[in-house]
């Protein structure tokens, strides 16, 4: 165990899948060489194939505390870098429209938008996955050369890219495939979550940049922080498959949309958009919970209550969403 | 009778001691020794010379192994290759070993080239091609502090007393000269050493520039076959075999 442990809570009912939050992870991280495929931040449609596709299938993670089989995600399932052909049309005259090459068969949101249908209903929403940064993780389990560590002040994972030699046993035990093996460098790469930014009292980028305002970031123990309030007070957030037992410690407040029709007075449970058995794939049975009290805090306001809960996840500035606190951290040498 | 006694005592304390010390100088034993040819050439003529040069000298034929699984999530392995040959040479200093093994699988590509250039200044960058591919690669392992009365360091990298020097080559990333001191503390020292390898008709020929090692010296050997996802201590390897 940790001392204390940074976690982030994001608000799906805000994602509007813009991908900012990617864009600004893989500038700052992943704009090297070997890390093309890399999205140490991604953000994909949900129900879906996801990134690296059907990882959320493919195996890893604990049962009865031994880790889980599970093969290694191949470049198909995050799909190959391909180049378009600019040259050809643009300088040589040739007539053919400008076309990618190879062709395109899977990337990271492939199936962008796509959802499910509810009976004769289209739904989706967008879940945007870090690493989880797990209290128990599978990867530092896995690893025999003990270069994953989980940081003591701050519950953060990280590589050592020195004592990595690139087996990968790692990627395979990660149930969210959230690790990515750099054939460039010969090591495995993943989300740190921004720890020299917030060494800096500097929030993580993606949650910095995210336009929606749905990223919560602050440490769990530390009652103060939106975080704690999210996941321990309110009990409104919960991580995605809980069952694969390595405790994440990214959270999720799940899609809370108005019941399909006639939606006054009505509950969700009666006339879910999404449906619950997809919610409870995702979150758990715990899900049913956390909606039956976001809706008490919704009738609250409703009747012209005020809910904390409500305010919280509105998320107005940077201050409400963001407790960064490098000196409470901080292990004096 | 208290003088008999004590003979007995005293004779069973010396088998018993004597029984100790050779179990801890275990040594290998006939067999497992391997001839070095001195040959008058330099070691950098013999390092490139084709396999005619080579086939001059007898190959011993070493029995590999294959390690028992190490992890529960790891698929089994079975022993495709059963065992490899040497030949070692002494030239201009230097200690050559050739090892050849079959292998039908060729597991090595080139890895592009990066240009000198830091990421951050251009606008492509070299991709990571595949994921999920291992390549094959070997190693010849030895004492730290080599020589013939030197107890053989434990076979799993050697240990606390005992570190080994790892030269290892793998037929993607090249030579690099490793050192241990037990399992799992095995560590690049980011020196190389000079290597030839080639693969023609489904067999590898490595032969590595090692140091003069002197008689006695206790050397092992591994070989990982990229095929069978072998790296870590997922590999064959062979017990010790001592230098003539």
């Amino acid at each position: 165990m940790s001392r204390h442990q940074y976690a982030m809570v994001m608000d799906l009912n805000k994602c509007l899948g813009c991908q900012t939050c990617t864009i600004a992870c893989k500038k700052l991280w992943t704009d090297r060489d070997g890390t093309g495929y890399m999205y140490w931040n991604n953000v994909e449609t949900r129900p879906g194939l996801g990134y690296p596709r059907q990882w959320d299938r493919i195996g890893g993670g604990w049962k009865d505390g031994s880790l889980q089989p599970s093969p290694l995600p191949t470049m198909d399932d995050y799909g190959h870098a391909w180049e378009y052909n600019y040259e050809q049309r643009l300088y040589e005259g040739k007539k053919q429209p400008v076309m990618p090459s190879p062709e395109p068969k899977s990337g990271c949101n492939w199936d962008e938008d796509v959802g499910g249908m509810n009976e004769d209903e289209n739904y989706f929403f967008y879940v945007p996955r870090i690493c989880n940064h797990c209290t128990h993780p599978a990867c530092l389990e896995a690893c025999p050369r003990k270069a994953i560590y989980k940081r003591e002040e701050d519950g953060i994972v990280v590589i050592d890219q020195d004592r990595c030699q690139g087996y990968r046993y790692c990627i395979k035990a990660c149930p969210y495939k959230k690790i990515y093996f750099n054939e460039v460098t010969g090591k495995s790469e993943k989300c740190i979550f921004c720890y020299p930014r917030l060494e800096k009292g500097q929030v993580n980028a993606c949650a910095a940049q995210c336009p929606g305002r749905l990223r919560f970031v602050g440490l769990l123990d530390d009652p103060e922080s939106p975080v704690h309030k999210l996941v321990l007070v309110h009990k409104i957030a919960l991580p995605l498959f809980s069952e694969k037992g390595t405790q994440p410690n990214v959270f999720y407040v799940p899609p809370f949309n108005p019941p399909k029709r006639e939606n006054y007075g009505k509950s969700i449970q009666e006339d879910p958009r999404v449906p619950l058995d997809y919610l409870i794939y995702l979150f758990g049975p715990e899900v049913k919970d956390v909606i039956v009290r976001l809706e008490a805090e919704l009738k609250k306001t409703q009747e012209g209550g005020r809910s904390e809960a409500l305010q919280l996840l509105i998320g107005r500035d940077a201050e409400t969403r963001f407790h960064v606190r490098p000196q409470l951290v901080q292990i004096q040498l | 009778m208290r003088i008999r006694q004590l003979l007995i005592i005293a004779s069973a304390v010396l088998l018993l001691s004597l029984m100790i010390w050779a179990q801890a100088a275990a040594k290998p034993v006939a067999g497992q020794s391997l001839s070095v040819v001195a040959l008058s050439a330099s070691a950098d003529n013999l390092l490139n010379r084709g396999p005619s040069a080579w086939n001059q000298i007898a190959a011993k034929r070493v029995a590999l192994n294959r390690t028992p699984p190490l992890y529960d999530t790891d698929e089994p392995a079975t022993l495709e290759i059963q065992s490899l040959d040497v030949r070692i040479a002494r030239a201009g200093g230097k200690l050559l070993v050739q090892l050849s093994w079959r292998d039908p699988t060729h597991d090595a590509v080139t890895l592009a080239e990066i240009p000198n250039t830091p990421p951050e200044t251009r606008f492509r960058k070299v991709q990571t091609e595949a994921d999920d591919r291992f390549f094959d690669a070997a190693a010849v392992m030895f004492p730290a502090k080599p020589g013939s009365d030197a107890i053989a360091p434990s076979l799993q990298m050697g240990d606390a007393e005992h570190p080994v020097e790892i030269y290892y080559w793998n037929a993607t990333r090249g030579a690099m000269l490793m050192q241990a001191q037990g399992r799992g503390t095995t560590r690049r020292t980011g020196q190389s050493f000079p290597v030839n390898s080639t693969y023609q008709n489904g067999q590898w020929n490595v032969t590595f520039e090692l140091p003069d090692l002197p008689s006695g010296t206790t050397v092992a050997f591994a070989v990982w076959n990229g095929s069978q996802k072998d790296r870590d201590g997922r590999k064959y390897f062979s017990v010790w075999q001592v230098l003539e």
